[in-house]
C-alpha cells in the first residue's frame, strides 16, 4: 500500500488554446478519502477524467496506483469511475447494468452488487433512464464499488442531487469505504461535503494545484495574524503569506506554515477548512478576501 | 463485452433481420419466378427466339434495377443508422465515461463492436449480394451486361467491401463528427460521393482497356451496333455492345480501308450503285476501333473492387483503432 493512488508531475492538458489543467504535481498516498475542491471550470473534471484514464495529458505526467492510466484491463479493474451526471445506460435495466458490470469485471462482486441494489430498493426490471437522479447516482456508485478496485473516483457526484439525495450519497459512499477498504478520490465544489467526508485536500482553482495535503495537517499549518500594522512585516522562513489585508491601523494575514516545525506566533489563530479553502480560490482569481474577518471573526 | 454488445444491437438487428429476411423471401420468390420465365421463353423456345429474351428482359429488368439499388443503398444505410450512432450515441449521452472504466479496455471495446456489428453488417449486405445473384442469373445470362454500373456493384462480392466500407466510415465519421446527426449525414453523403467515384473513375482504371479494331462485316458478329449514324461530319457509332464487356468508347468513328474518315459522300456515291449502307460499307473495308474491358475480366474487377473498399476500410479501422484509445472528451 505504500504506491501512491495518484501521483503526478507537471501534469498539464490542453484544449487548443484554452488550458484546463497546468502543471499539476500531486502525490496522493493510498488510504485517503481525498476531495478535490474548486470553483466551476478549475479543472477538476480534466484531472480526474485523466485519472481515469478517459483522456491522456497533453505533457506531463500522471500514475495511478504506480500505472499508466487505462493502462490495460489489470489497470482498469483497479480504478472504479462515476463521472459527472453518473452516466448510465437510459434503455437498460437495472438489472442489465449489473451483467454489464458482472461481463465486463473479472474482479466483480455479485453477492455485493446485488445486496446494494436490494438495500436501495431498486427494481431489476426498471429501465435506467426512468430512475430519479439520486438513484441513478447509487446505481453508477454500486457498479463502480462492484469491481472492487483499489481507486474510486467520483466526479462531482452529488451536485445534481436535492439535499437528501446528497446525504444519502455521501452516507453510501462512507459505507462502501468501510466496507470495501479502498482509497477515494472525489470533486466537489462543496465544501461542507468535503469536510464531512474526506480526510485529504486538493484545491484546484484557475487551472492549478493551489495547495494539498491531509486536512489535519492543514488546518493545523494555516494561521490567521492580527497585528497593528508594520509589525508583521517579518515573518520566519517558511512562513508563506496567502492572502493579507491591510486597514489604516491594523494588518490581517493568513499565512501557511510549509516549515513543519509548530508555528508561535503572538496573535495567531488557527482557521477553519472553508476560510482557507476560500482564501485560496480568492488568491488565484487575484482577489483578497475581505469578507472573512466578517463572518468568521 | 460480447453481450453488451448484443445487448445495445439487439433491437436494431431484429428489425433489420426482419427487412433482410422479407427482402430475402422476395428474391427467392424473384429467382423462381425468372427461372420458370427463362424455361418457358428461352430453353423451350422454338419461334421467334430473340424476342423472347427482349420479353425476359422488360419483364424483370425493372425489378431487378430496384433491387439493385436498395442493395446499393443497404450499406449506405447501415453505414449512417449503425456505424455512425455506435460512438456518437455514446459520447451523447455520456455512458462512453460508464463502459470505457469497466475493466475492458478501449481497444477491446472497438474491436468487439466492430467485429460483431461490422460482422453483422456484411454479413446481411453480402447474405442479399448472393441472393440477388442467384435470383438475377438467368436474366443476367440474357442480358450478358454485368459490368452495367448498377449491375456490377450490386452483384457477387463488391456489396461485401460496400458494406464494410461504409461501417467503418460510419464509425471514424462519428469520432470526428461526434454528433449523431452530423455522423449521419457524413457518412450518407461521403458514402454516395465514393460509390459515384468508384463506378465512374476508379473501376475504369482497374486494368488497362483493350482497344481492337473491327472489321464492318464482323461487327455484328463480335458484338452489336446499337445506333450508327451518318452526316455531314462523318460517320460514327452511337453504341457498340460487345456481350459481356465493357466498352469504353462511347462515340466510334468509322474508318476506310484507305485510312480516312467514312463520310457521307462515300455513302451516296455508294447508294448511287445500288447497295444496302451495309454492302457499302464492307466494300470500302470500314473499320473502326473499340476501346473495351474484355468478358473475362469480371471476376478480376470484382475482386479488385472489393479490394478497394476493403482496403479502406482498413485504413479507416486503423483511424478509428488509433484515435478512440487517446480519448474523445
Amino acid at each position: 500500500m505504500n504506491t501512491p493512488v495518484l501521483s503526478t508531475n507537471a501534469l498539464t492538458k490542453r484544449y487548443g488554446r484554452h488550458t484546463a489543467l497546468a502543471e499539476a504535481t500531486l502525490d496522493i498516498p493510498a488510504g485517503r478519502i481525498v476531495g478535490l475542491v474548486g470553483p466551476n471550470g478549475a479543472g477538476k473534471s480534466t484531472l480526474l477524467a485523466l485519472a481515469a484514464g478517459l483522456i491522456r495529458p497533453t505533457s506531463g505526467r500522471i500514475e495511478v496506483l504506480g500505472r499508466t492510466p487505462a493502462a490495460d484491463a489489470a489497470q482498469l479493474a483497479d480504478v472504479g469511475f462515476v463521472a459527472q451526471d453518473t452516466p448510465v445506460y437510459a434503455g437498460l435495466t437495472v438489472g442489465d447494468h449489473l451483467k454489464l458490470g458482472e461481463h465486463l469485471n473479472p474482479t466483480w462482486d455479485a453477492a455485493f452488487a446485488d445486496g446494494r441494489v436490494r438495500q436501495l430498493g431498486l427494481d431489476l426490471g426498471r429501465k435506467a433512464g426512468r430512475l430519479s437522479g439520486g438513484q441513478k447516482a447509487q446505481l453508477a456508485l454500486t457498479i463502480a464499488a462492484a469491481k472492487r478496485p483499489k481507486l474510486l473516483i467520483f466526479d462531482e457526484p452529488v451536485a445534481a442531487l436535492d439535499p437528501l439525495a446528497r446525504r444519502a450519497f455521501l452516507q453510501n459512499l462512507m459505507e462502501f469505504v468501510a466496507e470495501l477498504d479502498v482509497s477515494v478520490i472525489l470533486s466537489s465544489h462543496l465544501i461542507g461535503d468535503v469536510e464531512r467526508v474526506c480526510d485529504h485536500l486538493v484545491v484546484l482553482a484557475e487551472s492549478r494545484v493551489q495547495v494539498a495535503g491531509d486536512i489535519d495537517d492543514l488546518t493545523a499549518a494555516h494561521h490567521r495574524l492580527v497585528g497593528p500594522r508594520g509589525t508583521l512585516d517579518a515573518l520566519p522562513d517558511g512562513v508563506q503569506v496567502i492572502a493579507a489585508d491591510h486597514t489604516d491601523r491594523q494588518t490581517t494575514l493568513i499565512v501557511h506554515n510549509t516549515t513543519g516545525r509548530p508555528f508561535e506566533h503572538p496573535g495567531a489563530d488557527t482557521i477553519g477548512l472553508e476560510d482557507m479553502v476560500l482564501t485560496y480560490l480568492h488568491r488565484a482569481e487575484g482577489l483578497t478576501a475581505p469578507t472573512l474577518e466578517e463572518t468568521r471573526a | 463485452m460480447i453481450w453488451l454488445t448484443w445487448r445495445q444491437m439487439r433491437a436494431q438487428t431484429l428489425w433489420s433481420a426482419g427487412i433482410i429476411a422479407a427482402a430475402a423471401a422476395y428474391l427467392l420468390y424473384l429467382g423462381a419466378d425468372i427461372r420458370d420465365a427463362y424455361r418457358l421463353n428461352i430453353t423451350d423456345c422454338t419461334t421467334g427466339c430473340d424476342d423472347a429474351v427482349h420479353t425476359l428482359a422488360d419483364q424483370f429488368g425493372s425489378g431487378l434495377l430496384l433491387i439493385g439499388l436498395f442493395l446499393l443503398a443497404a450499406p449506405a444505410l447501415i453505414g449512417a443508422f449503425w456505424a455512425a450512432p455506435l460512438i456518437t450515441r455514446e459520447l451523447e449521452t455520456g455512458t462512453h465515461r460508464l463502459v470505457w472504466n469497466q475493466s475492458v479496455t478501449r481497444t477491446r471495446w472497438l474491436a468487439v463492436k466492430l467485429v460483431i456489428v461490422g460482422g453483422v453488417s456484411v454479413l446481411f449486405t453480402g447474405a442479399l449480394s448472393l441472393l440477388l445473384t442467384w435470383a438475377a442469373g438467368p436474366f443476367d445470362k440474357v442480358v450478358d451486361s454485368r459490368f452495367e454500373p448498377l449491375t456490377f456493384a450490386a452483384r457477387d462480392l463488391a456489396p461485401f467491401g460496400y458494406a464494410l466500407l461504409a461501417f467503418t466510415l460510419g464509425l471514424v465519421v462519428g469520432v470526428l463528427a461526434r454528433k449523431t446527426l452530423v455522423a449521419m449525414a457524413v457518412t450518407l453523403l461521403v458514402f454516395v460521393v465514393f460509390q459515384l467515384l468508384m463506378a465512374n473513375v476508379l473501376r475504369p482504371q482497374f486494368a488497362e482497356p483493350v482497344t481492337e479494331t473491327i472489321g464492318w462485316d464482323d461487327a455484328n458478329t463480335v458484338g452489336h451496333i446499337d445506333s450508327f449514324g451518318i452526316g455531314p461530319q462523318g460517320a460514327g457509332i452511337q453504341e457498340y455492345q460487345i456481350p459481356g464487356a465493357w466498352v469504353v468508347s462511347d462515340y466510334i468513328v468509322v474508318y476506310k480501308g484507305d485510312g480516312t474518315e467514312f463520310t457521307e459522300a462515300d455513302l451516296k456515291t455508294c447508294e448511287a450503285q445500288g447497295g444496302t449502307p451495309d454492302d457499302c460499307l464492307i466494300a470500302l473495308d470500314a473499320t473502326f476501333d473499340v476501346t473495351y474491358q474484355p468478358a473475362d475480366r469480371y471476376w478480376d474487377f470484382q475482386w479488385i473492387e472489393f479490394g478497394v473498399a476493403a482496403g479502406l476500410a482498413a485504413v479507416l479501422a486503423g483511424v478509428a483503432f488509433w484515435r478512440i484509445p487517446r480519448g474523445l472528451s
